[in-house]
C-alpha cells in the first residue's frame, strides 16, 4: 500500500475530461430575477397566460422561502440575482435532418461520445438533445408519433398539448415544494415531455442530454412523464457540462406520473463539472425528481449514477398511492475531491400492498463527502406495505466521509420495513486475493468497485451501463484502500 | 408557541432571577457560578425543543408545557421555588420497596425528588456503603472546592434546552465516587422516587467517577408513588404520581469511567401517569474502559425521553448499550443514544428493541459518529421494533457519520409485526393466540434481557415484562 497517496494524489488530479466551451451565439436575458424577468422569459416563448400564472406563483412561493439548513454540508451562498435565467441558441429555425444542425454542436456532442446520427441508427435511441435551455432537434419523433406517444420538448408541448400539460404540470411537485422547485416553477427554461398512450409500450429507450453551456447561465429543465394506463416507458437522461471556474446553479424539476398497471424507469447518469480539487467551480445540482404511482400495480423505477457535480443534492421519490404499486430506488454516488453527495430516496407509502425497495451505494475518496438520506413513511391504510433498504459506503482514503440518515416512520402494524447499512473500506484481503491471482492492485480495485456497484449497475440500459462503468473507472482509477 | 407563551418559561426564567438577585447561590465556586449563568442564557435563547429540532422532530412535547409547574429543589433552597421535597410517606416508601429486586443483595440508596434519603430505611439488607465506594448529596460536592469541578463544565459545548435548564438550575443528587483499583462486594441499588402534591418540574443532577482499574454495578429504579385513589390501575406501578399532580422530570447525569475501569449500568423506569421524564446520561469513557448500559421502559408515564451520550474520549474502550421499551397507552418513549467515536480502536456496539401496544409511540434515534482520527473503530447497532397494535406509531432513524477510513460500521433498522408462521406453529400445537403472542413477545425481548448479568436483575426485568404484556388489549 506504499503508493496509496500517489494514487489518490493521481484522482484527485484528474482534469475533468470532458470540459470544454462551445462556441455559439447565445440570445441571453440580462442577469437577475423578477417578475420583469419571468414575463420575458414567457413572452419569449410565447407562453399562454394559465402557464405565466402559474410562473408568476412560483416566484411568490420562491421569495417567501428561506433556504433549507437541515442539509449535512455548508450551503455556499447563491447569489439568485447573479444569474442569467434565460439563454438559447441564437438560431430560432427548425431543423429536418441533422446536417442542418450548427456543426460546432454536433462536434460538442461527438467529444462527449454520443454522436446523434450512431445512435439513430446503431443504438436505436431517440435524443431529445437539450442545448443549453432550447430543444435543437428531436429524432425519432415520427416513429413515436405513429404510436401516438408524444415526446418533444416542454414548450412544444405546451404549445401542441396544452391540456396535457395543464393538467398534470405541477401535480407531483407543486410550486411550493421547495425552494428550488420555486425557483424552477417561475423560470424554467424547456425540459422534456413524454405521454404515453393506454397500453403502449415504449419500443425504444428515450434519452436527453443536457448541457450547461453559456458562462453565468443556470439551468432550469422541467421534465413531466405521463404514462397512461398499462403502458411502458424507459428514460435516460445523461450530462455532462464544459469546465467552469463559476459555480452554476442546476435547479431541474422531473415529475412523473404512472397510471394504473403503468411502468416507469427513470435512469440518470449524471457527470457535471465537479469543480477542481480546492473544489474550486463545479455544478450546483439542487434537483427536485418525484414520480407518483397513481392507479393500482403501477411501478416507478429510479437508477442514478452521480459521479459528477460539485453539491448533487436530490432525492427522486415515489409517492405510492395506488394499491400494489412499486417504487424503486438504485442509486451509485461516487464524491473525490472536495464534492459532496447528499442523495437518497424517499417512499410514501400510501395505498396497500404497496412496496418499495432502496439500494445506494455510496463510494467516497479524497475529500468527498457523501451521505445518504432516506424517508420510508407508511401511512396508516398501506396494509401489508414492505420496505426493504440496503446502503453501503465505501471510503477510500483518510479524508473523506460517509454518512447515513434513514428515516423511518410506521404507522401500521402490518407493515414490514427493513433497514440495513455498512460502511467500510476495500478490503485488503480482497485486493491480496486479486494480485495473487496476477491482477495489479489497479485492476483490481476497479473490479471489486464495479462488483460493489454492480446491483445498481445492473438496473441501467446497455448503452447507458457500458457508459456507467467507463464513468466509474475513470473516476475512480488506481484507487487501493 | 414562542417561548413566551409557555408558563414553565416564564417560571424558569424568573425563578434563575431571583436566585440571581437572592444571591441564593453564594457559597458556591464562582466558576460553577459563571457554568450556571451560560447555561441560563443558552436556555433562555432555545426555550423548550419543538417538532422543528431535527433531535425532537418526532417527540412534541407541546401538550404537556400547556400546564404549569412550580419550580421544584432550587439550589438556594427553599427560598425561590416554594415547597418541594415532600419527605417521606408511607406511599413513598411503598413505591421504594416495590421497586425492590428480590434476591438482590446490594446497597440501597434512596433518592426522593433528587435527594438522598440517609436515614429512610429502606431494605433491612441494605448495610453498610460498601469499601471503596464514596457516596455525597451533590448539594454538598457542589460547594465542596475540590469536587465542584465536576459541575463547572458543561457536559458539551453547544447544551440547549434540558440540559442548559438542568445547569442553570439543578440543585440536587448523588454524587459517587470510587476508589482506584476498588471492586465493591456489591452492586449499588437507586430508587429514584418522584413524587409532589403540586405540578412540580424537578432537576436532578448525578456525577459518578469512576477511577482507574475500579468496577461499579449500578441499578437505577426510576418509579413515583401509587396513590390508593389511584391504585386501581392494573399495570402494577403505573399510577398517578401523586394524586393528579404531575411531575417534570429533567434528569441529568455524568459518567466518568477512567483508565481500565469498568461500570455496569442498569436501568429500570416505571414511574406512572402524569411523569414526564427527561433523562440525560453522558458517559466519557477513557483508556481501555468499558461501559454496559441496560435501559427498560415501561408502560405508566406520559412521555420518556432518554438522552444517552457515549463520549469515547479514549482509545481502545468498549461499549455495549441494550434497551428495551414496552410502550402503551398514549405513551411515547422516544430513546436517543449517541455513541461518539473521538479515538482509535474502539468498540461498540447496540442493540435497542421496541414492542409498542395500543396508541403509543416509540421514537429511536442512534448516531454513530466516528472521527478522523478514530481509525479501527468497529461499531454496530441495531433497532427493531414489534409494532403490535394497529394505532401504534414508530419512526426510527438510525444514523451513521464517518469520518474515517478503516472502520467497521454497520447498522439496521426493523419494522415489523408476529410472524405468522411462528404463531400458526404455536397454535398448532394447542397454545392458545394470547399466549402464544406473550411468548413471540418474550422472545423478541429475550434477546435483550439476556444480556443482563445479574440473574436476579434479570429475572425481577422478565416479571416486569410479562407483568405489562396485555395483548388483549392490542
Amino acid at each position: 500500500m506504499a503508493n496509496d497517496n500517489e494514487i489518490i494524489d493521481n484522482i484527485a488530479n484528474k482534469e475533468y475530461e470532458f470540459g470544454f466551451v462551445t462556441d455559439i451565439e447565445m440570445d441571453v436575458a440580462p442577469a437577475g430575477l423578477s417578475e420583469e424577468t419571468i414575463r420575458y422569459i414567457s413572452a419569449k416563448k410565447n407562453e399562454p397566460e394559465w402557464l405565466l400564472d402559474w410562473r408568476l406563483k412560483g416566484l411568490q412561493a420562491f421569495s417567501r422561502t428561506k433556504l433549507p439548513e437541515w442539509q449535512n454540508f455548508p450551503l455556499p451562498k447563491i447569489d439568485f440575482q447573479k444569474i442569467s435565467y434565460y439563454a438559447a441558441p441564437k438560431s430560432k429555425k427548425k431543423y429536418d435532418s441533422l446536417d442542418q444542425v450548427d456543426p460546432e454542436l454536433l462536434a460538442t456532442f461527438a467529444k462527449l461520445g454520443i454522436p446523434l446520427s450512431e445512435q439513430k441508427t446503431l443504438a436505436g435511441v431517440a435524443v431529445d438533445v437539450v442545448f443549453d435551455s432550447v430543444s435543437v432537434t428531436t429524432t425519432y419523433k415520427e416513429k413515436l408519433k405513429e404510436l401516438g406517444i408524444i415526446f418533444c420538448s416542454f414548450g412544444e408541448a405546451v404549445r401542441e398539448h396544452p391540456e396535457l400539460v395543464r393538467k398534470y404540470v405541477g401535480s407531483v411537485v407543486p410550486h411550493s415544494d421547495n425552494i428550488f422547485a420555486s425557483l424552477n416553477t417561475a423560470a424554467f427554461s424547456d425540459g422534456s415531455f413524454v405521454y404515453i398512450p393506454k397500453g403502449v409500450r415504449c419500443p425504444m429507450e428515450l434519452s436527453t442530454y443536457f448541457r450547461i453551456n453559456t458562462e453565468n447561465t443556470g439551468q432550469f429543465e422541467r421534465t413531466l412523464i405521463i404514462a397512461d394506463e398499462g403502458s411502458y416507458v424507459s428514460y435516460l437522461e445523461g450530462c455532462t457540462a464544459p469546465m467552469r471556474d463559476e459555480n452554476q446553479l442546476h435547479a431541474a424539476v422531473v415529475e412523473l406520473i404512472a397510471m394504473e398497471n403503468a411502468e416507469i424507469k427513470y435512469s440518470t447518469v449524471q457527470n457535471w463539472y465537479p469543480g477542481d480539487k480546492n473544489g474550486k467551480g463545479g455544478i450546483y445540482n439542487f434537483v427536485t425528481k418525484r414520480g407518483i404511482c397513481k392507479g393500482a400495480n403501477a411501478k416507478i423505477s429510479w437508477t442514478q449514477v452521480e459521479t459528477g457535480s460539485a453539491i448533487t443534492w436530490k432525492y427522486p421519490s415515489v409517492i405510492l398511492q395506488g394499491d400494489n404499486s412499486t417504487g424503486e430506488f438504485y442509486s451509485v454516488a461516487v464524491t473525490r475531491n472536495k464534492q459532496v453527495a447528499d442523495t437518497g430516496t424517499k417512499m410514501y407509502h400510501i395505498g396497500r400492498n404497496t412496496r418499495s425497495r432502496i439500494i445506494s451505494k455510496g463510494i467516497s475518496a479524497g475529500e468527498g463527502q457523501n451521505s445518504y438520506r432516506g424517508l420510508v413513511q407508511i401511512g396508516p391504510k398501506a396494509d401489508q406495505a414492505r420496505n426493504f433498504t440496503q446502503c453501503d459506503s465505501l471510503l477510500i482514503g483518510d479524508r473523506c466521509g460517509a454518512h447515513t440518515f434513514p428515516y423511518i416512520e410506521s404507522k401500521n402494524n402490518t407493515a414490514t420495513v427493513e433497514h440495513e447499512a455498512t460502511t467500510s473500506k476495500i478490503g485488503e484481503d480482497q485486493i491480496f486475493y486479486l494480485n495473487q491471482r496476477g491482477i495489479d492492485s489497479e485492476k483490481a480495485v476497479a473490479l471489486i468497485i464495479n462488483g460493489y456497484a454492480r446491483e445498481v449497475l445492473n438496473q441501467l440500459p446497455m448503452e447507458f451501463a457500458v457508459e456507467a462503468q467507463k464513468l466509474l473507472s475513470i473516476t475512480l482509477e488506481g484507487s487501493v484502500g | 408557541m414562542t417561548p413566551q407563551d409557555i408558563p414553565l418559561y416564564e417560571e424558569v426564567v424568573n425563578g434563575f432571577n431571583r436566585l440571581s438577585a437572592a444571591d441564593a447561590l453564594g457559597r458556591e465556586s464562582s466558576d460553577l457560578r459563571k457554568t450556571r449563568q451560560s447555561a441560563f442564557e443558552r436556555f433562555r435563547e432555545s426555550g423548550f425543543p419543538t417538532i422543528k429540532n431535527e433531535d425532537w422532530k418526532y417527540t412534541n412535547i407541546a401538550r404537556w408545557l400547556k400546564e404549569e409547574y412550580a419550580l421544584g429543589g432550587l439550589p438556594g433552597g427553599a427560598a425561590a421555588g416554594g415547597a418541594d421535597a415532600k419527605v417521606m410517606d408511607e406511599n413513598v416508601r411503598a413505591a421504594a420497596e416495590r421497586s425492590r429486586v428480590a434476591e438482590l443483595d446490594a446497597y440501597i440508596v434512596l433518592l426522593v425528588n433528587g435527594v438522598w434519603q440517609k436515614d429512610a430505611g429502606v431494605g433491612a439488607v441494605a448495610g453498610a456503603i460498601p469499601a471503596g465506594v464514596e457516596l455525597l448529596t451533590v448539594a454538598e460536592a457542589r460547594q465542596d472546592p475540590a469536587l465542584s469541578v465536576y459541575f463547572e463544565r458543561p457536559t458539551d459545548g453547544k447544551e440547549r434546552y434540558f440540559t442548559a435548564l438542568n445547569t442553570a438550575l439543578f440543585s440536587d443528587g448523588l454524587f459517587i465516587r470510587v476508589d482506584a483499583s476498588a471492586l465493591p462486594e456489591k452492586p449499588l441499588h437507586i430508587i429514584h422516587v418522584f413524587t409532589g402534591d403540586r405540578n412540580l418540574l424537578v432537576q436532578p443532577r448525578h456525577v459518578w467517577v469512576v477511577n482507574r482499574q475500579a468496577e461499579l454495578k449500578v441499578i437505577e429504579s426510576v418509579v413515583t408513588p401509587a396513590y390508593a385513589e389511584a391504585s386501581a390501575g392494573e399495570t402494577g406501578d403505573g399510577v398517578a404520581a401523586g394524586g393528579n399532580a404531575k411531575i417534570w422530570v429533567n434528569s441529568l447525569t455524568e459518567i466518568i469511567v477512567h483508565t481500565d475501569a469498568k461500570v455496569d449500568h442498569t436501568v429500570i423506569q416505571t414511574p406512572g401517569e402524569g411523569t414526564r421524564l427527561v433523562q440525560h446520561t453522558t458517559v466519557r469513557q477513557k483508556r481501555q474502559s468499558l461501559y454496559n448500559n441496560y435501559n427498560f421502559t415501561f408502560p405508566g408515564s406520559d412521555l420518556v425521553r432518554n438522552d444517552l451520550q457515549i463520549r469515547l474520549e479514549e482509545d481502545h474502550t468498549e461499549t455495549h448499550l441494550y434497551g428495551l421499551y414496552l410502550a402503551a397507552g398514549q405513551q411515547l418513549v422516544d430513546n436517543h443514544t449517541l455513541v461518539d467515536h473521538q479515538k482509535p480502536a474502539c468498540f461498540s456496539n447496540e442493540l435497542y428493541k421496541g414492542v409498542l401496544l395500543e396508541q403509543s409511540t416509540g421514537v429511536f434515534n442512534g448516531k454513530v459518529y466516528v472521527h478522523r482520527d478514530a481509525q479501527k473503530t468497529n461499531a454496530f447497532q441495531q433497532n427493531n421494533n414489534l409494532v403490535i397494535s394497529k394505532k401504534a406509531t414508530i419512526d426510527s432513524k438510525p444514523e451513521l457519520e464517518i469520518f474515517a477510513d478503516d472502520v467497521k460500521c454497520s447498522h439496521g433498522s426493523t419494522v415489523g409485526q408476529f410472524s405468522e408462521e411462528a404463531l400458526f406453529y404455536l397454535r398448532a400445537r394447542g397454545i392458545g393466540e394470547e399466549t402464544a403472542k406473550g411468548l413471540l413477545i418474550n422472545a423478541f425481548a429475550f434477546d435483550v434481557t439476556e444480556k443482563i448479568k445479574t440473574p436476579a436483575v434479570e429475572a425481577h426485568v422478565n416479571q416486569l415484562i410479562n407483568q405489562h404484556i396485555p395483548v388483549s388489549h392490542a
